[in-house]
């Protein structure tokens, strides 16, 4: 990092369906308690940048960076981007750089969707453009599809078992039973996981992540906070790959991961051991256990042994299974739970890692709390 | 979903003959829709690229999907519009032999490849190269063809088509071409045993490729392992290409004139293969200046020594 970026406050919208709320209602939310939590007024807030990926689609809304902006009494300048499901994470990295580079010296973050207006299919297949519209859509595969031929290509190479595969979504359902922002505040057994519904062979219903709607803000800012206790960015990687899983060497590992990975490590000049908490993008079962071999935590093949020691604190949140997945709100909701845990335990360092579609582009940040 | 169009139709179209290819499964899943059950699988062609598409089956609990399956293309009424326009593509019929299973090749290590066609200078560049660059090995060619005074030490190992082709049985030969010409066909191949050795020795092989030799060098070491250099004539159509490759054949007057019409009936494939497997390519490159191409493989390979 080129500065020091803290992270002064955040604010969450509960994940779930909100009738009530749309697009605007929700990023009001959201923006108000960030601000709210932090020691800056609205109008320290240089600029807005929105992380969005489906408003065009489904809610017939783009031009986000301006509604954002309308929000606020100064109509700061705002900016959208987008990178699919790492939406959040790469509004995250923008922000970082335009505070790196002295464009700005305060910053709102925010990640919106509004998923459930849509019908199933409808979002379907405005999750299907988040992967290769040549190579990947025309035989009407979805996105659980992909995450299919992934688990079952992964369960055939390491022997991981259906029942082992259950463990995932059983654990973070068990983490989020304290989590009042949470979609699903209810416990799972391994035994609901492997009988619930297929959704795409082996994949069930309660292996996947939901459809929420939801949103998340934070504030970024180079100027230093009066408190005792700061969280700093120490980390802001982003990575990329091969769009299309069929131009991809292997199906079993996501080299986008591996590189943001060891980057981060080296920027935020820390080892591994050193992560005491990790929030991770786990939009299906599988991919969690792929993400901790991506990042090193485990040998390929053996990540699931961490969930049945319980050794690492992965998703204390209840992450993407049972808080919801609003897409783009994710990778901003993941350095907000990071930052609670880190205060909460008083642990140094913390991990998120965020990725979009199969893994074609994934963010990841480490932050540090000092005091 | 991409638009329904005659446009995209027709760009879906010209992907037709690369899909109508038998195949291997490699990954498969069955999504649960509101209708009815959709079999789909990652399925890895002949030609060593990777396709997504629909698997038949005609009742998919009866028929067990398995990884490692051989399956073979069909064409299927995939959907009729509300004008009535119907859509067909490739699906694929699940056979019942099973081919071994393939591994997910592991990452081994890099091969720099030179493709191109005859007289576009892949040897010059290669030797170059292992001049300039410790680091960098020649891989030996085996090959049916005879020796010719002008080939270099150690660039080719020569051995009868039967020699070859009991190489080829013990499955030592990872990537082979047979090259007709009027009067013969001549072999070429390299060993996986060659360049594993360069690796062990901490060395990148170099090896000079034509389309074939590069697909089966790509299929064995994956894509990822090969980091290839498609080398260009200079021109800038394609006649004016052939007609510098032309020159240089006869210029260095190696080869027969007969010789050189076959090569230059190969150079017109060649040519085109840049165009229809840009995904085999890293890098194009022109030949009109030597020293550039030893610039960029330094740009591209900074810690080279």
């Amino acid at each position: 990092m080129n500065a020091d970026v803290f992270l002064i406050g955040g604010g969450l919208t509960p994940f779930g369906e909100h009738w009530d709320k749309n697009i605007r209602t929700l990023m009001d939310e959201a923006m108000s308690s960030a601000i709210y939590a932090a020691s800056v007024t609205a109008l320290d807030i240089d600029i807005i940048v929105v992380a969005n990926m489906l408003g065009q689609a489904t809610n017939y809304q783009s031009h986000l960076g301006a509604l954002a902006s309308s929000l606020l009494p100064h109509k700061p300048p705002a900016l959208r981007v987008e990178a699919a499901c790492a939406s959040g994470s790469i509004a995250i990295h923008t922000a970082c750089a335009l505070l790196e580079s002295n464009k700005a010296k305060t910053a709102l973050v925010i990640g919106v969707e509004k998923m459930t207006d849509s019908d199933a299919d409808t979002i379907a297949h405005a999750l299907m453009g988040a992967a290769d519209e040549e190579h990947d859509q025309s035989c009407s595969l979805t996105f659980p599809g992909i995450f299919g031929l992934i688990a079952q290509r992964y369960m055939y190479e390491y022997g991981l078992t259906r029942d082992e595969l259950s463990l995932i979504s059983t654990t973070h359902h068990r983490h989020a039973l304290d989590n009042p922002f949470a979609q699903f505040r209810m416990s799972v057994s391994p035994e609901d996981v492997s009988n619930s519904s297929m959704v795409a062979d082996p994949l069930r219903l309660l292996d996947c992540s939901p459809i929420s709607d939801g949103a998340a803000a934070c504030i970024l800012s180079t100027e230093s906070p009066k408190r005792n206790s700061r969280i700093r960015i120490a980390a802001s990687q982003i990575a990329n790959d091969a769009l299309s899983i069929t131009q991809r060497p292997v199906l079993t590992s996501f080299p986008a991961t591996k590189d943001a990975m060891e980057r981060a490590l080296k920027e935020a000049a820390i080892s591994r051991e050193e992560i005491e908490c990790i929030e991770l993008h786990d939009c299906f079962s599988i991919a969690a256990l792929i993400n901790l071999e991506d990042m090193g935590f485990a040998d390929p093949g053996r990540a699931v042994a961490l969930y049945q020691q319980q050794s690492l604190p992965v998703n204390s949140s209840g992450g993407l299974k049972a808080c919801g997945h609003p897409v783009s709100a994710t990778g901003i909701k993941q350095i907000i739970d990071t930052a609670k845990y880190l205060k909460a335990e008083n642990h140094q360092w913390g991990l998120a890692q965020n990725f979009g579609g199969a893994g074609a582009t994934c963010g990841i940040h480490i932050l540090e709390r000092t005091s | 979903m991409t638009p329904f169009t005659p446009a995209s139709l027709h760009r879906q179209q010209k992907n037709r003959n690369r899909k109508m290819q038998e195949g291997t499964v490699l990954s498969y899943t069955v999504i649960h829709t509101n209708s009815h059950p959709l079999a789909i699988g990652l399925i890895q062609l002949d030609d060593g690229s990777k396709i997504l598409g629909q698997l038949q089956t005609t009742n998919y609990k009866l028929q067990i999907i398995e990884i490692g399956q051989r399956v073979q293309p069909r064409i299927s009424l995939m959907e009729v519009t509300e004008n009535g326009l119907r859509r067909y593509d490739v699906t694929y019929e699940i056979c019942t032999t099973k081919d071994s299973p393939i591994k997910s090749p592991a990452f081994p290590g890099y091969i720099l490849s030179l493709t191109g066609p005859s007289g576009v200078g892949k040897s010059t560049i290669s030797r170059m190269l292992v001049t300039m660059f410790k680091d960098i090995a020649p891989v030996p060619i085996i090959t049916t063809r005879t020796p010719k005074e002008s080939d270099n030490d150690n660039e080719y190992i020569y051995v009868s088509k039967k020699k070859f082709a009991d190489i080829q049985k013990k499955g030592d030969i990872v990537a082979f071409a047979h090259l007709e010409d009027t009067d013969d066909t001549r072999w070429y191949g390299y060993r996986a045993e060659d360049i594993e050795n360069i690796w062990t020795k901490g060395m990148i092989p170099v090896v000079i490729t034509e389309r074939h030799l590069l697909q089966g060098l790509a299929n064995h070491f994956g894509r990822r392992s090969i980091l290839s250099f498609g080398l260009l004539p200079p021109g800038r159509s394609r006649r004016a290409m052939l007609s510098a490759l032309l020159h240089r054949l006869r210029e260095r007057g190696r080869d027969s004139e007969e010789s050189i019409r076959d090569r230059i009936k190969h150079a017109k494939k060649d040519l085109a293969f840049f165009e229809d497997r840009k995904d085999l390519f890293d890098q194009l490159v022109v030949t009109s200046n030597l020293e550039d191409i030893v610039n960029i493989v330094r740009r591209t390979l900074p810690h080279l020594a």
